[in-house]
């Protein structure tokens, strides 16, 4: 049997195995602890990454999250967490990240919003704990690659009780 | 000395020695399971436990579910504008009459049998009536409603019918810092939407300790100290700071700011762009309290714990820490912001950004607060060493926010409660105490 692809069908495959890649390799960057590559090739100048309240659903305006890094703050989280002042990450913890469910909800061209679904496993300090969450990116298209402009974790977990803290990047 | 100061001495928790200066607390009171249960008997359920914030019920119908002391309970706001705490428990077979954590409701459903409350507590349907005698009378199966109070937007509860305080007695020295947070605006005080909830591997009372624990600042928080240095965080305009104690268990630290502070007190930090509203929003506060009192109320930074559970911790912004044990070993922690409800749009962004930057699971402070107090619990595992020592500012009049003067008048009331026979201990003292008078 063979399988006939149209032009477009081939172009969409080839641009969500480019998506795909992307979002692996990011998980890699970030699994190995190479935050300054990760921050300094796969994101734009003004990325926001945020990690909304687990008690709200939605993204309602005004509400409170858990994370909500500008570009600034970011570069702040990746010195701190590779300089070993981050007391809970030194030493640092081993990460497992499971990317899924990668899906283009939207192309514009220029720009693509994605959406995958994502566990974090964290091993470290006698704990294992694991972060299960859907991820919406904003992606700039770049040459063959992408950025990342907007990074959007939100987390299926009722509270974080058991965790107690979210000390590494999700 | 090491040796002499591991020996035990008798069979008391806590161990404060005035001739010595010294206040040890033994170990077990943060491992021992049977001492945990004994907690939530002698502590739990007997003293004013907070609830929540007047604002999270706003209009008639609003309610929250939320656990306190260990128990489901339901604060609602009734259709009459009263705020009401009810057991979230069925008066027929026990389930949950309310399931959702927040929202609007005429009226609360048990969904097991379909009795039907009044957002009053009021038993309103029944279903298959004819099943009950002539004796049965819905007025009898109202929801259980707990008594509860609220001082200046804050409401507590409490599951002991004997208590013998009122919400204001019971809070003692801690009402003044109350007023000092609530008077931070005309229209009201509001919790902003979107709570933290987490926990810690640790017994409750280590971040009770923690949040009052102005000396661990410095050394676990440098980079949270380094960060806002880079930002452009300058010298308090003023020295000083205190730490006291406030009666019946409650302390506070008391300290000008470090940074800045978004409802009255603006540093390069905030931008060049805030800076005129932020000034004349103190200057406001000038007229209305006088330079005194608005010194204190906007330029001035408060950590107040409030016994046995709450924390407010009133910095760059401000938040209501309630924090719940969950055995020996575990607590959970529900962080919320709160904020004037008339607050400028750009303000209440950089409030925002600024708690997140310190506070919570992932801010660049808290999550070191939680791995330190679990890698004590972890300490407590050897229990050669089997006290922990309090002792600091025992030597002074007047202690430093470095001292550890709230810590000590939390373990001394919870010391009475556990331990004392009578179970509502005035606030007598025992003679010779210099400089740990409660205010």
């Amino acid at each position: 049997m063979t399988i006939e692809l149209t032009v477009d069908d081939a172009a969409r495959v080839r641009l969500w195995h480019r998506v795909s890649q992307f979002l692996f390799r990011e998980a890699r960057l970030l699994d190995e602890w190479r935050l300054v590559e990760w921050y300094d090739e796969m994101l734009t100048g003004d990325i926001r990454y945020s990690v909304p309240a687990t008690d709200v659903r939605g993204e309602p305006a005004g509400a409170l999250g858990l994370i909500d890094d500008d570009a600034a703050r970011l570069r702040q989280r990746v010195e701190q967490l590779l300089n070993g002042e981050v007391w809970c990450e030194n030493p640092r913890s081993r990460t497992n990240r499971m990317i899924s469910n990668v899906e283009i909800l939207t192309d514009r061209g220029s720009h693509l919003d994605v959406a995958a679904n994502m566990v974090v496993y964290r091993f470290g300090h006698g704990r294992s704990d694991a972060y299960v969450g859907k991820c919406r990116f904003e992606l700039v298209v770049e040459g063959e690659s992408f950025r990342i402009r907007r990074r959007v974790v939100v987390l299926d977990h009722e509270t974080l009780y058991e965790h107690g803290k979210l000390s590494i990047i999700l | 000395m090491t040796i002499e100061l591991q020996r035990p001495v008798g069979d008391r928790i806590v161990i404060d020695d005035l001739e010595r200066l010294s206040f040890r607390v033994d170990r077990r009171a943060y491992t021992d399971e049977d001492l945990a249960a004994q907690e939530m008997t002698r502590i739990f359920d007997r003293c004013w436990l907070y609830v929540g914030h007047e604002s999270e019920v706003p209009g008639p119908g609003s309610y929250v579910a939320r656990d306190v002391g260990g128990r489901p309970v339901v604060m609602a706001r009734g259709s009459d504008g009263v705020v009401r705490v009810f057991a979230n428990s069925c008066t027929h077979r026990g389930a949950l009459i309310c399931s959702q954590p927040s929202g609007q409701a005429r009226s609360f459903r048990c969904p097991y049998h379909d009795w039907t409350f009044s957002n009053q507590g009021d038993l309103v349907g029944v279903p298959i009536p004819d099943g009950y005698g002539p004796g049965f009378r819905r007025a009898d199966f109202g929801l259980a409603q707990h008594r509860s109070e609220s001082y200046r937007g804050f409401v507590f509860a409490t599951f002991d019918p004997e208590q013998p305080r009122t919400l204001p007695e019971y809070l003692a020295g801690a009402t003044e810092y109350l007023d000092l947070i609530d008077d931070q605006s005309e229209v009201g005080m509001e919790v902003i939407q979107g709570a933290q909830l987490h926990g810690a591997r640790a017994n409750w009372k280590l971040m009770m300790e923690n949040s009052v624990d102005i000396y661990h600042f410095r050394a676990l928080h440098k980079r949270y100290v380094g960060y806002m240095e880079s930002l452009g965080s300058v010298p308090p305009r003023r020295r000083g700071g205190f730490g006291c104690a406030l009666g019946l268990g409650h302390g506070a630290n008391e300290l000008p700011p470090a940074a800045a502070r978004p409802l009255a007190y603006w540093t390069p930090m905030f931008g060049a762009e805030v800076r005129p509203r932020i000034e004349a929003t103190a200057a406001r506060f000038v007229d209305r309290f006088g330079p005194e009192r608005a010194e204190r109320i906007t330029g001035t930074n408060r950590a107040v714990l409030i016994f046995p559970n709450l924390m407010i911790i009133d910095a760059i912004a401000i938040t209501i820490r309630k924090i719940d044990p969950v055995g020996a070993g575990q607590m959970a922690i529900t962080s919320v912001a709160l904020a004037p409800r008339d607050e400028d749009p750009d303000i209440r962004e950089l409030r925002k950004s600024h708690y997140l930057t310190f506070l919570g699971p992932a801010g660049f402070a808290t999550p070191d607060d939680i791995e330190i107090i679990e890698s004590c619990q972890r300490g407590y595992l050897n229990r050669t060493v089997r006290y922990s020592d309090l002792s600091r500012g025992m030597n002074k009049e007047i202690p430093e926010t470095t001292d550890e003067l709230p810590a000590r008048e939390f373990w001394r009331q919870w010391d009475r409660l556990m331990h004392d026979d009578d179970a509502h201990p005035d606030l007598a003292r025992r003679a010779g105490m210099p400089g740990e008078e409660p205010r």
